[in-house]
């Protein structure tokens, strides 16, 4: 292994040397709008650019997932996976031109997740860069409808219908460079859409409020005694309604997420909630709603898995702090096909989920070091046991 | 009119998309291709403009040898941010410093073909935010490929149907629509098949820019094609569809000053060609008038209409081009 942690520093001033191809292609792929479900022109531009820099196997899977494949020397090792969501939270009359300076760019998605889709598109590149080669293929894949009501599908389906193993995975995220994910919790997303049937007359002032009654069910979730562990919690993430300051509010949403790092205990609480919904729905004589937007399973490496050590001391030889954290990503995916994976960061930035989201240039050169680096140890066995 | 010349001289730049036989035509001719930028504080969009060049056309095709910008005087950090990059980049005021200094696009266009060292030159406005290098691969496409072709001119969402059903928008911009369409069709009705006569993306051989003067500012676009096409026809312009073009936007005094440069190199041109004869001298000042405190007050603009002669008749030039 500490062969290739030595060559890591050498790794980032070549990659630095090729910021141009990077660049380009992170402002390309990420000036095409990709809401959720509307992912095709960037899909086709990823696979264009794929092809371009002469992948061996440029296609799409059933569920039209973007897939580059770059083959290994040894055909019996199983493939590498390297991962990046393609979908974005952006609506596609939102500017998408991005503005390049000399230390940053800035533009709508580059942090959430165009930085980390345009640098899987340039590794074919970088590869041939730095000479490198591998004993196992590397399928470099760009997944869509992954975020919100994607609910992860685009990685659902591909590992669903990939029929052979998988060596391992790495998950790619635009920020921060240094996290270091290997589990992620059970978690449950869920709405609750209050409707109040407005009625002409009088005694319309007296009717329910929707934003009274969904304050009511935040109050009633923030009385649930949630246990310290397993580590369980509920996210307040999301509130909407109302018309005009002096009208009473008929329709109302919030939206939460339950999470913990017990199934069985988001599903409890899950049910908890539910109860909570139908008791103030009878008591108000109101329509609540209570729907599941996505849901996903506790999943977990042990933190002396050789793929979490490797990519730890990976992070450390390029002067930066591993930082371990639950993600909800991609990775869970992998993890309960029970396939290794962590999930890696690539640079610093700022306004992730905003249309001025900023990225730092300098970072994304030893963010991309590392996933070579995890790439070659995946490739050297480190999955293998 | 020769109205042929639309159908036979416009092209889409997907014609172009091949690179590799661009590059190859390139190697062929043994030619070289200079891409210039001129810049006036465009710290927002310079770098794009550089890296995509960069990337697509010097490092993964060799259809360009250089990129050099020429600056006008930025208050911000266009240079500095343009040769992080990469570009070579001047002050227009170094290049050629024992002539008058003068400020304005066509100034750095002009001494741009001093500096450069290209066969071709390809000029790019360097505000696009929609920067792709079809840009440049569309432009210098028709130069390559066909032999008669010597200056080409870019348009973007112009009134082409192209299909069935497909339309796409109509008109150039205001300034083009509102005073070079209605002068062409006054004076040069052929000229009106150029869609976009005013964009600023074009490329054409040396041999030609260096033959014809440069007006210093707005004038710059309006006077190459009149000159091109007086000297050498229209079969020698081509234009390419480079689809959409995403810009800054300016607001209709800033057009308005536009306007009375280009009008005024019209003019000169006019006269110049026997067209029409003008009784007096017309006026250097656009008044515009904007609201003080208690009442309104003339916005001066000045242009004295001053061009640089054709380049090849600067001894500099001639020098370092060894023109006999």
């Amino acid at each position: 292994m500490e062969k290739y942690l030595d060559k890591l520093p050498f790794f980032v001033e070549q990659i630095k040397s090729m910021k141009e191809t990077i660049i380009a292609n992170i402002v390309f792929i990420g000036q095409i709008p990709a809401p959720t479900f509307k992912e095709k022109r960037r899909t086709n531009l990823f696979m264009e650019r794929l092809a371009e820099f002469q992948v061996d196997e440029c296609t799409t899977d059933g569920y039209r997932n973007p897939v580059g494949i770059i083959r290994g020397t040894s055909p019996s090792k199983p493939p590498v996976f390297v991962v990046a969501h393609l979908d974005t939270v952006f609506e596609k009359d939102v500017d998408h031109n991005y503005t390049v300076r000399k230390r940053t760019i800035k533009g709508a998605g580059i942090l959430e997740n165009s930085l980390s889709i345009g640098v899987l598109a340039s590794l074919p590149e970088i590869f041939r860069k730095l000479d490198l080669s591998f004993e196992s293929d590397i399928v470099l894949v760009g997944v869509i409808q992954s975020l919100g009501r994607g609910n992860l599908r685009g990685i659902r389906h591909l590992l669903k219908t990939w029929d052979t193993p998988i060596r391992g995975a790495i998950c790619l995220e635009s920020v921060e460079l240094g996290r270091l994910n290997y589990y992620s919790e059970g978690m449950i997303r869920c709405e609750v859409e209050c409707d109040i049937s407005p009625t002409p007359g009088p005694l319309q002032k007296f009717k329910s409020n929707a934003i009274l009654i969904l304050n009511e069910v935040i109050n009633q979730i923030l009385e649930l005694r949630l246990p310290q562990r397993p580590r369980s919690r509920v996210i307040i993430g999301k509130i909407s309604g109302g018309f005009k300051h002096g009208t009473i509010a008929y329709k109302a949403k919030l939206g939460f997420e339950i999470q913990s790092d017990s199934d069985k205990m988001v599903k409890s609480i899950y049910n908890d909630i539910n109860d909570i919904i139908e008791d103030i729905s009878h008591q108000n004589e109101i329509e609540l709603k209570l729907k599941t937007i996505s849901n996903l399973s506790a999943a977990s490496l042990k933190y002396n898995h050789p793929l979490v050590k490797s990519a730890g001391a990976i992070i450390e030889s390029l002067g930066l702090k591993p930082i371990c954290e639950p993600s909800e990503s991609e990775l869970s995916i992998f993890l309960s096909h029970n396939i290794p994976a962590v999930t890696l960061g690539i640079t610093r930035g700022e306004n992730i989920h905003l249309e001025n989201a900023t990225m730092e240039i300098e970072p994304m050169y030893k963010g991309i070091a590392q996933i070579i680096g995890v790439i070659m140890a995946i490739d050297k066995g480190v999955c293998d046991e | 009119m020769n109205s042929n010349w639309l159908k036979k001289n416009t092209f889409h730049y997907s014609e172009f998309k091949d690179i590799n036989r661009l590059v190859e035509e390139k190697e062929r001719k043994k030619i070289k291709i200079s891409l210039c930028l001129p810049t006036l504080n465009e710290e927002k969009t310079i770098a794009k403009e550089i890296i995509i060049m960069k990337s697509e056309l010097m490092s993964r095709f060799q259809l360009l040898d250089e990129i050099v910008v020429i600056d006008s005087g930025s208050t911000d950090r266009t240079m500095e941010i343009a040769s992080s990059y990469g570009a070579d980049v001047y002050k227009a005021d170094d290049i050629l410093p024992k002539l008058e200094k003068f400020k304005g696009k066509g100034e750095n266009l002009w001494k741009a073909l001093y500096i450069t060292k290209g066969d071709i030159i390809v000029y790019l406005d360097a505000d696009i935010k929609n920067i792709h290098h079809r840009f440049v691969y569309a432009l210098v496409g028709p130069l390559l490929l066909f032999d008669n072709i010597k200056y080409c001119k870019g348009f973007y969402d112009r009134p082409i149907a192209r299909g069935k059903k497909k339309l796409r928008p109509t008109g150039g911009g205001r300034v083009t629509e509102l005073v070079i369409r209605p002068l062409f069709s006054l004076f040069f009705p052929e000229l009106t098949q150029i869609m976009q006569p005013l964009s600023g993306e074009y490329a054409g051989y040396r041999e030609l820019f260096e033959k014809i003067p440069f007006p210093i500012g707005y004038g710059i676009e309006t006077s190459i094609i009149l000159d091109t096409y007086e000297k050498w026809g229209l079969d020698v312009i081509a234009q390419v569809d480079l689809e959409r073009r995403v810009h800054r936007n300016q607001d209709t005094k800033s057009l308005g000053k536009m306007s009375f440069v280009i009008l005024k190199t019209f003019c000169k041109r006019l006269e110049k060609l026997g067209i029409a004869e003008l009784k007096s001298d017309i006026f250097n000042e656009m008044i515009q008038y904007k609201l003080g405190k208690d009442e309104y007050q003339p916005d001066i603009y000045i242009d004295r209409g001053f061009e640089r002669p054709p380049i090849i008749e600067i001894p500099e030039y001639r020098e370092k081009f060894k023109v006999i």
